[in-house]
């Protein structure tokens, strides 16, 4: 029968992994256990985005997301770095903008945006803003964010 | 929060097998973003949850039926939902909904069925169902039954689901010759929960009103049809004068309730002057 615990194994960041977890937990802190922090539980209930995490080619919330349910999913994090060590297109973008002053916001808005570009490679502002809205900056960075986003899709196009 | 078991059936039947009508807090979840709220809140502690994500695909597909209507499969994600062309097409007043429901992230989780089983008076779909007549199949180990969307919802936070009964799809009437709209009022941002909703559908011959469906929502303890102002509208060529009408008899007739989103006065304000804003941009549709 079931269990509230069990073994689950999937991709972290393209490597596999396997950790035994509670159904209770959520993605974020099942990620904290493998030691990364990028994707930070911050309101908790899935409206600032900053703890976003890439389950099979998806945006979720990882603080909304029962960690056991990931079991033989590919999942990504703002951890997963490029095979060449170097910044992406959006990572590069968000740091010419000058898109953040704390960033504890950006990891989230970095996954998003590769989401967006990947879905619109030439956003809209209108577009940039409703695919954003679940995003949320106090710094209010959002003017070199918006700007970040079209500098990204413009690099993205080489 | 708390440990629970969880079951990640493969099949409907299956799923159907493990609900027991005699112990309450087994609950099914499609997405689970709702229910994780309500968890992590201590709202809800459950002993098992039932995961819907294994069972059979077709559950999450949306099919035309013969008379036109469509066929929404109740574990179809909100995000799948805002990308079917069928439903852009025929009923293109829900896609318009999704734009500000919640965000990406948790429309790329959140399914259908749980948005209505769920029964919040704040969620957007519900009274845009309602507008567009759209009804529910259920299903349980005894059988399965259709119900109106308008009568799922009994009141707040409540279904007219049994414990052993869980939604399977959902079925929009052919909307030839309806235009429809919804407007979200929100006080925060505009993917806030609404602080009144308004869905409205409009059967029109030339610029003559056939028939009507006036639903508010988010000011209600659940989505609420007005008969006034469906009486109001039909046979009406609209004008100014008919739509200052129409807001006098929605708020004659709506009882609406205060919440952190609003007072009911300002509430009843809202409905007074969108009312007819939201018929207008129904016609426009």
């Amino acid at each position: 029968m079931t269990t509230t615990h069990k073994n689950i194994s999937f991709q972290l960041n393209g490597r596999p992994v396997t950790v035994h977890a509670g159904n209770h937990q959520n993605l974020v802190e099942l990620l904290q256990g493998q030691g990364l922090y990028g994707a930070r539980e911050s309101c908790g209930q899935g409206l600032c985005g900053c703890c976003t995490v890439v389950v099979n080619g998806t945006a979720v919330s990882g603080c909304l997301t029962m960690a056991t349910l990931v079991d033989g999913a590919d999942v990504r994090t703002i951890e997963d770095a490029q095979a060449d060590g170097q910044l992406d297109a959006v990572q590069q973008a968000f740091i010419d903008a000058g898109a953040f002053q704390c960033g504890f916001c950006t990891p989230g808005f970095i996954l998003m945006t590769r989401q967006l570009l990947d879905a619109h490679p030439n956003p809209t502002e209108d577009e940039i803003r409703h695919y954003l809205a679940g995003n949320l900056c106090r710094c209010a960075a959002y003017t070199e964010i918006i700007k970040a986003v079209r500098l990204a899709a413009k690099k993205r196009k080489g | 929060m708390s440990p629970f078991e969880l079951a990640e059936p493969r099949s409907l039947k299956a799923a159907l097998k493990i609900l027991d009508a005699n112990d309450p807090s087994v609950r099914v979840f499609g997405g689970g973003t709702a229910l994780m709220l309500m968890m992590k809140a201590g709202v809800f502690q459950p002993t098992r949850l039932i995961s819907l994500r294994g069972i059979e695909k077709r559950y999450a597909k949306v099919t035309s039926g013969q008379d036109g209507s469509l066929h929404i499969g109740a574990l179809i994600t909100l995000s799948a939902l805002g990308r079917t062309a069928m439903v852009k097409k025929r009923a293109p007043v829900i896609v318009d909904a999704l734009r500000t429901l919640s965000n990406v992230r948790v429309r790329n989780v959140a399914t259908l069925g749980g948005h209505l089983a769920h029964a919040d008076p704040h969620m957007d779909l519900p009274p845009v169902l309602i507008a567009l007549g759209a009804q529910v199949v259920t299903a349980a180990t005894t059988g399965s039954r259709t119900l109106a969307v308008a009568d799922l919802l009994t009141g707040y936070f409540e279904t007219a689901l049994a414990p052993n009964e869980l939604i399977s799809e959902i079925i929009v009437p052919s909307q030839t010759g309806w235009r429809s709209a919804y407007i979200k009022l929100t006080t925060r941002a505009a993917d806030d929960w609404p602080t009144l909703g308004i869905a409205v559908s409009l059967q029109t011959d030339g610029k003559v009103i056939q028939d009507a469906r006036f639903v508010v929502s988010a000011a209600t303890e659940k989505p609420l049809r007005l008969p006034s102002v469906e009486t109001a509208l039909r046979g009406a060529t609209i004008s100014d004068a008919v739509l200052a009408r129409v807001g006098e008899a929605a708020v004659a007739e709506a009882e609406l309730t205060g919440d952190a989103h609003g007072s009911a006065a300002y509430k009843t304000e809202l409905l007074r002057v969108y009312a007819g804003r939201a018929v207008r941009k129904a016609l426009a549709a």
